[in-house]
C-alpha cells in the first residue's frame, strides 16, 4: 500500500525532534559519564571513576532507597485506593460516576510545583493549617513539624503524591471494570456472593493487567519525581527526602561536577529502563 | 446487597472527595481573603470577599505575563505535536517497513526517560545553538520528551481505522500524504482532541525545563512564576494562592469540560 | 524582554553617535540588582550606569538581571558553554571565585588595581578575591551578621540587651517562660543555619582557629569546632528556636520576628531594609557576645558579592569595564548606593552613612559591626568550596534538627574537606 519510503517520511519529523532533543543528550550524557570535569569545563578522561565513586556516595544510596521507598508507598497507598474506590463507583449511577470520577482526578491537572506550595504551606509547621486545625479542634499534641522532620518528611511528602495519583488510578481502573463482563458479577450476584467476594474474586484478578500498567507507571514516576521534592524540601530535613533526581540536580547545578552528575544520570536510566522492560516482558506474556 | 456494607462504601467515596477538594478549598479561601484576616481564622469563610490578591499578583506581580507565557509554550507544544506524532503514529500502525519494530521499541523507550537525566547534556546543546533564555528552547524539548507518549498514543488510534478505507483512497490514486489526511485524521479526530488536551496539560505542568532555559523574567511561565513567588513575597500566603489558583484553574476548567475526551487519552493502552 | 530593549537601545546609541570609534563596544553585564520592591536597588544600578557613561569611553552596558537564588548556577552555566558574561555582579566571594579563576575563566585584575587604587578593597578583601596570587574581582557590598531585637518587647519585660554569653542564655530563658520564641530561625531554604552557624564558629572558637582549619593543617574535628556545633545544637535544645524551624522559610521567620512573636532574629545586613520598613515596633540591634573564654568579640563578616571580568572579554571590553567599575565604587556613587541603592559599600564608614542621613538602625548596626574590623571573622558560605557548602546544608540541618551529634558532623564536613582539598578545590588568600 505504502512504501517504506513513504514510512521514513512520515516519520521523520517526529524523529528528527526525539533525536535532536532526547536520544543525542542520552548519548551525551553517558559520553561525559566518562570524563572528569571541573566547574562545567572537561579536564579528562577519567574512565569508570565517577561510577566507582557511587559506591561510596551515601547520599546516593539514600536517595535510591527513598525512590524505592516512594515506590512501595504508592503501590501501597494511592493504587489500592484507587482500585477499591472505582469497584464502589462502579456500581453507581452514571451521574455519580461522573462527578466523583472527575472530583478525584482534579489534582491530577494541578502542577506538581502547585501542589507542592499549596501542601508546603498546609504543612508548615507555625503557619501552617494542618497544625492549626489541629489546635483548633483539641488535637494540639497531635501537631508536628511535618516536612520538617527526619521522621515524618517523606511520608508526608508522599501524601501530597498520592493526592495527585489516586484520581488518576480511579479513571483507569473504571475504565476497565466497564469494559468486564457484566453477566460475571450477575451470576454471582444470583448465588449471593458477597461484595468483598466479588471484588476478591473477579474484579481484583480481572484487573491484573491495569494493575500492572498502573505499577509500571507509577514505579517510573516515582524514580523519576523531582518538582514536588524541590519545591518542598530540597531533600531536607537533612537527606530525608533526598531522591535521585535532586541528587543530580545539586550535583550539576550546584556542584558543577558535571561527570558524576552524568554517571548519576547514567544509573538513573539504568534502573528505569530495567524497571519498563521487566514490566513489558509481563504485559507481553499475558 | 444490604445497607450496611452501602453507607460504609458511600463514606469512603466521601472521605476520599474530602481529600482532593480539601486543599483546594483552602486554596480557594486563602486568595479571596485579606493579609490582615488570614490569620484571625483560615478555615472561616472569608467576607468580604476580597479581589485584591488576584489583582496584586496579576498586575505587580507579573502574573498577567506568566500566563500568556505558558500559553504561548504549552500551545506551541501541541500544535508541533500535532503536526508530527499523528504522521508517525499513522506510519508505525498501518505501514510495514524495515526496521519498524526497532524504530518502534526506540520510541517506547523514549517514555520513561526521566527530564533531569538529559538536562545535564540539553543545556549546553541549547546554549550552543543560541536557545538558552528563549522560549523556543523550552518549546523544542519539551514536545520532543512529550513524542514517544504521544507516538505510542497515536499508533493505539491509528491502528482502529480500517484497512479498506485506507487502501480505497490509495486506490483512486491520491498520494499517500493526502489519503491521510482525507482518511485518517478525520477518523481519528476525538484521538487527536485527547492527544492535543493531554499534551497542553503536561506541557503547563512543566516545571524544570523553563526553570533552567529561562532567565528572563518576562518569558518564565506560570508554574516558574509560582515557585519563585515563595522567596519573593515571603509570607504572603494570599497572595500565593492566588497565584496557585491562576496556575491551576484553566487546567481544572478544561478538564470539567472536556473529561471523556482526557479519560480516553490517558487510559489509551492502560486498559488493554 | 529587557534584554532585546536593551539591544535596541545599544543600536540607536552607535546610529546616533553616528560610528564613533568604540561604539560597537558592549559590555554584557550580569547583575543581581531586582527592579521592582521598595529596598530594590536595580534603580539604582540604572542610575550609575547613566551617570557613569562618560567612563565608559562611549561604550555600552548591556544589563541582564539575574535573580540572585539562580545566578550561582546560571552563571556556572554560562561559564560552560563558553559564553561568560564579561562583567558579571556575582556571590559568593572566595572559594567559588577560586573555582572559575583555576578554570581560567576570569581575568586577573592586578594591573587595574594599580591602576586605579581602589583604596577601600583592604588587605583582607584583597585576599578574600585572590586566586594563585592572582586579585580576580573587586567586591562591594559589605555584609555583617548581628541580633535584630524587638525594643519595645525587651522594655515592656524588663530586660537588657547582653553583654555575656552567660546573660543571653538567661534572657532567652526568661523570653520563654513569657511564651515568647526567644530567637526567629527558619531554616528550610538550606543557607540560613551556614549564616548562623558562622557566627557561632567565630564567636567560640575565634577568628586564628578558624584560619588554622581553613588555611591550615587542622582538621574540622578539632575541639574548637566542637565547642561551636554543641552550642548550636544546645540552641535548639533549649527552645531558642520555633518548633519545626527546619521546615520554617527564611522570610518566614522574618515574619514571624516582624509580628511580635519571637523577641530576637540573627541574620545579616541584607535584610536591614526590609525589617526597618516591616518592623511596627521599636527595632534595635546588638551583636552577639562571645561564647567562649579569651576570644575577642566581633562578628561575621563577608562581602556580599563582587565584580568580576571574563578572560574570554577582548582588551576594549576590559579597559572599559574597568574604568566603569572604578566609576561604580567612586565616593560619589557609595553616596547613590546607599541612599537610593540600599546597599553599604565596603570602605563606607559609619560617619559617611551618618553623613548621607542613612536610617539610625543602619548607623547602629554598621557602627558596631566595623568597630571590631580586627577580630571579624569569615562567612562559610564564601569560604568553602561549594561541593563542601553541599555537604554543609544538610549536616547543618541535622545538626540542629538533633539529627546527628556534634561529632558526625564534624567527621562528615572533614570528609567533604579533605575531598575537596584533595581535589584541588580549597581556596586560599
Amino acid at each position: 500500500m505504502f512504501t517504506t519510503r513513504v514510512a521514513y517520511l512520515f516519520l521523520l519529523p517526529a524523529l528528527l525532534l526525539y533525536g535532536a532533543f532526547v536520544l543525542v543528550p542520552v548519548g551525551q550524557v553517558v559520553a561525559f559519564s566518562f570524563f572528569a570535569w571541573d566547574n562545567g569545563v572537561a579536564t579528562g578522561f577519567a574512565g569508570l571513576d565517577n561510577f566507582v565513586r557511587l559506591a561510596g556516595d551515601d547520599v546516593f544510596w539514600a536517595a535510591l532507597g527513598h525512590n524505592v521507598i516512594w515506590v512501595v508507598l504508592t503501590l501501597v497507598f494511592p493504587l489500592t485506593a484507587g482500585l477499591v474506590l472505582a469497584a464502589i463507583l462502579a456500581e453507581r449511577s452514571a451521574r455519580t460516576i461522573r462527578w466523583l470520577g472527575a472530583i478525584y482526578f482534579i489534582p491530577r491537572t494541578i502542577p506538581l510545583v502547585v501542589a507542592g506550595i499549596i501542601w508546603g504551606w498546609i504543612y508548615n509547621p507555625i503557619f501552617g493549617l494542618l497544625n492549626y486545625a489541629l489546635e483548633a479542634v483539641g488535637l494540639g499534641g497531635l501537631a508536628g513539624a511535618w516536612l520538617a522532620d527526619q521522621d515524618s518528611a517523606l511520608i508526608s511528602l508522599n501524601v501530597v503524591g498520592a493526592w495527585t495519583f489516586f484520581g488518576f488510578c480511579v479513571v483507569i481502573y473504571l475504565a476497565a471494570i466497564q469494559s468486564i463482563d457484566p453477566s460475571l458479577y450477575e451470576a454471582a450476584d444470583i448465588d449471593g456472593a458477597k461484595w468483598r467476594h466479588k471484588f476478591r474474586h473477579i474484579t481484583v484478578p480481572l484487573l491484573r493487567g491495569t494493575t500492572l500498567f498502573l505499577g509500571l507507571y507509577a514505579s517510573i514516576e516515582a524514580m523519576r519525581f523531582f518538582d514536588l521534592v524541590w519545591v518542598t524540601t530540597q531533600g531536607g530535613p537533612g537527606y530525608a527526602t533526598e531522591v535521585l533526581t535532586t541528587h543530580v540536580y545539586k550535583t550539576f547545578f550546584l556542584v558543577g561536577d558535571f561527570g558524576y552528575a552524568a554517571a548519576l544520570s547514567v544509573v538513573l536510566l539504568a534502573i528505569v529502563l530495567t524497571i519498563s522492560a521487566l514490566a513489558f516482558s509481563l504485559l507481553r506474556a499475558r | 446487597m444490604n445497607r450496611r456494607p452501602r453507607i460504609v462504601q458511600s463514606a469512603i467515596l466521601a472521605v476520599f472527595a474530602v481529600y482532593a477538594l480539601a486543599p483546594i478549598y483552602l486554596v480557594v479561601l486563602a486568595s479571596m481573603r485579606s493579609e490582615a484576616d488570614l490569620f484571625s481564622g483560615p478555615l472561616a469563610l472569608p467576607w468580604p470577599l476580597d479581589p485584591t490578591n488576584f489583582l496584586r499578583v496579576w498586575i505587580e506581580g507579573g502574573f498577567s505575563g506568566f500566563f500568556v507565557n505558558s500559553l504561548i509554550i504549552s500551545s506551541s507544544v501541541t500544535v508541533i505535536i500535532l503536526l508530527t506524532a499523528p504522521l508517525a503514529g499513522f506510519a508505525f500502525a498501518k505501514i510495514r517497513f524495515a526496521w519498524r519494530e526497532p524504530l518502534f521499541a526506540l520510541f517506547l523507550a523514549g517514555m520513561v526517560v526521566p527530564a533531569p537525566s538529559v538536562i545535564v547534556a540539553l543545556y549546553g546543546n541549547l546554549q550552543a545553538f543560541g536557545l538558552i533564555d528563549r522560549q523556543i528552547g523550552v518549546i523544542l524539548p519539551q514536545a520532543a520528551i512529550l513524542m514517544p507518549f504521544s507516538v505510542f498514543m497515536m499508533r493505539t488510534v491509528m491502528q482502529d481505522i480500517p484497512d479498506e478505507l485506507i487502501e480505497a483512497s490509495v486506490m483512486d490514486g491520491a498520494n499517500p500524504f493526502l489519503s491521510f489526511l482525507a482518511v485518517a485524521v478525520p477518523i481519528a479526530r476525538p484521538g487527536l482532541m485527547s492527544l492535543a488536551l493531554i499534551v497542553f496539560l503536561f506541557s503547563w505542568q512543566e516545571y524544570l525545563l523553563p526553570l533552567v532555559v529561562l532567565q528572563t523574567d518576562a518569558l518564565k511561565p506560570l508554574t516558574v512564576g509560582a515557585a519563585n513567588l515563595q522567596g519573593r513575597y515571603g509570607i504572603d500566603y494570599g497572595g500565593i494562592a492566588a497565584a496557585g489558583l491562576i496556575a491551576f484553574a484553566p487546567l481544572v476548567v478544561l478538564f470539567l469540560f472536556m473529561q471523556r475526551s482526557f479519560v480516553r487519552g490517558l487510559s489509551a493502552g492502560a486498559v488493554k | 524582554m529587557r534584554h532585546r530593549l536593551s539591544i535596541a537601545a545599544a543600536i540607536a546609541t552607535a546610529v546616533a553617535a553616528g560610528g564613533a570609534a568604540h561604539a560597537e563596544t558592549v559590555i554584557t553585564q550580569w547583575d543581581q540588582f531586582a527592579q521592582s520592591g521598595i529596598t530594590a536597588a536595580g534603580p539604582a544600578m540604572d542610575e550609575l550606569i547613566a551617570t557613569c557613561k562618560p567612563a565608559l569611553g562611549g561604550a555600552t552596558v548591556l544589563r541582564t538581571i539575574a535573580p540572585s537564588i539562580g545566578i550561582r548556577e546560571s552563571y556556572r552555566l554560562a561559564v560552560s558553554a563558553g559564553k561568560t558574561p564579561d562583567l558579571a555582579y556575582t556571590w559568593p566571594a572566595a572559594s567559588v571565585l577560586a573555582g572559575y579563576a583555576r578554570i581560567g575563566a576570569l581575568a586577573p585584575l592586578d594591573a587595574y588595581y594599580a591602576q586605579y587604587g581602589w583604596p577601600q578593597v583592604n588587605e583582607f578583601y584583597k585576599g578574600r578575591n585572590s586566586y594563585g596570587g592572582e586579585i580576580f574581582a573587586v567586591p562591594m557590598e559589605q555584609d555583617l551578621m548581628g541580633v535584630y531585637y524587638n525594643r519595645d518587647l525587651f522594655n515592656e519585660k524588663g530586660l537588657a540587651v547582653p553583654t555575656t554569653y552567660e546573660e543571653f542564655l538567661a534572657l532567652a530563658e526568661t523570653l520563654k517562660d513569657e511564651g515568647i520564641v526567644p530567637v526567629s530561625f527558619g531554616n528550610r531554604d538550606r543557607w540560613p543555619a551556614t549564616n548562623t552557624f558562622s557566627l557561632i564558629l567565630g564567636l567560640t572558637a575565634g577568628l586564628e582557629a578558624e584560619q588554622d582549619v581553613f588555611f591550615g593543617d587542622t582538621p574540622w574535628t578539632n575541639p574548637a569546632f566542637r565547642a561551636a556545633a554543641e552550642n548550636f545544637q544546645d540552641w535548639a535544645e533549649r527552645g531558642l528556636f520555633p518548633r519545626g524551624f527546619n521546615g520554617i522559610g527564611y522570610d518566614e521567620a522574618n515574619a514571624l520576628f516582624l509580628s511580635g512573636r519571637a523577641a530576637m532574629t540573627i541574620t545579616g545586613t541584607w535584610v536591614l531594609q526590609d525589617m526597618i520598613r516591616g518592623a511596627e515596633f521599636d527595632l534595635g540591634v546588638f551583636m552577639l557576645p562571645p561564647m567562649a573564654d579569651g576570644v575577642p568579640s566581633g562578628t561575621m563578616w563577608g562581602e556580599g558579592s563582587q565584580w568580576q571580568l571574563s578572560a574570554t572579554a577582548s582588551d576594549d571590553v576590559k579597559d572599559a569595564a574597568a574604568a566603569y567599575l572604578d566609576c561604580l565604587l567612586s565616593d560619589a556613587s557609595r553616596e547613590v548606593w546607599v541612599t537610593k541603592g540600599h546597599t553599604v559599600t565596603i570602605g563606607t564608614t559609619p560617619e559617611e552613612l551618618s553623613a548621607w542621613g542613612a536610617d539610625p538602625v543602619v548607623q547602629e548596626f554598621f557602627g558596631a559591626g566595623l568597630a571590631t574590623a580586627g577580630t571579624n571573622f569569615y562567612d562559610l558560605h564564601t569560604t568553602l568550596p561549594e561541593s563542601v557548602t553541599q555537604v554543609l546544608y544538610p549536616e547543618l540541618q541535622r545538626l540542629v534538627g538533633g539529627d546527628a551529634t556534634a561529632d558526625e558532623f564534624l567527621e562528615a564536613m572533614q570528609a567533604a574537606w579533605q575531598a575537596a582539598i584533595d581535589n584541588g578545590e580549597r581556596w586560599i588568600p
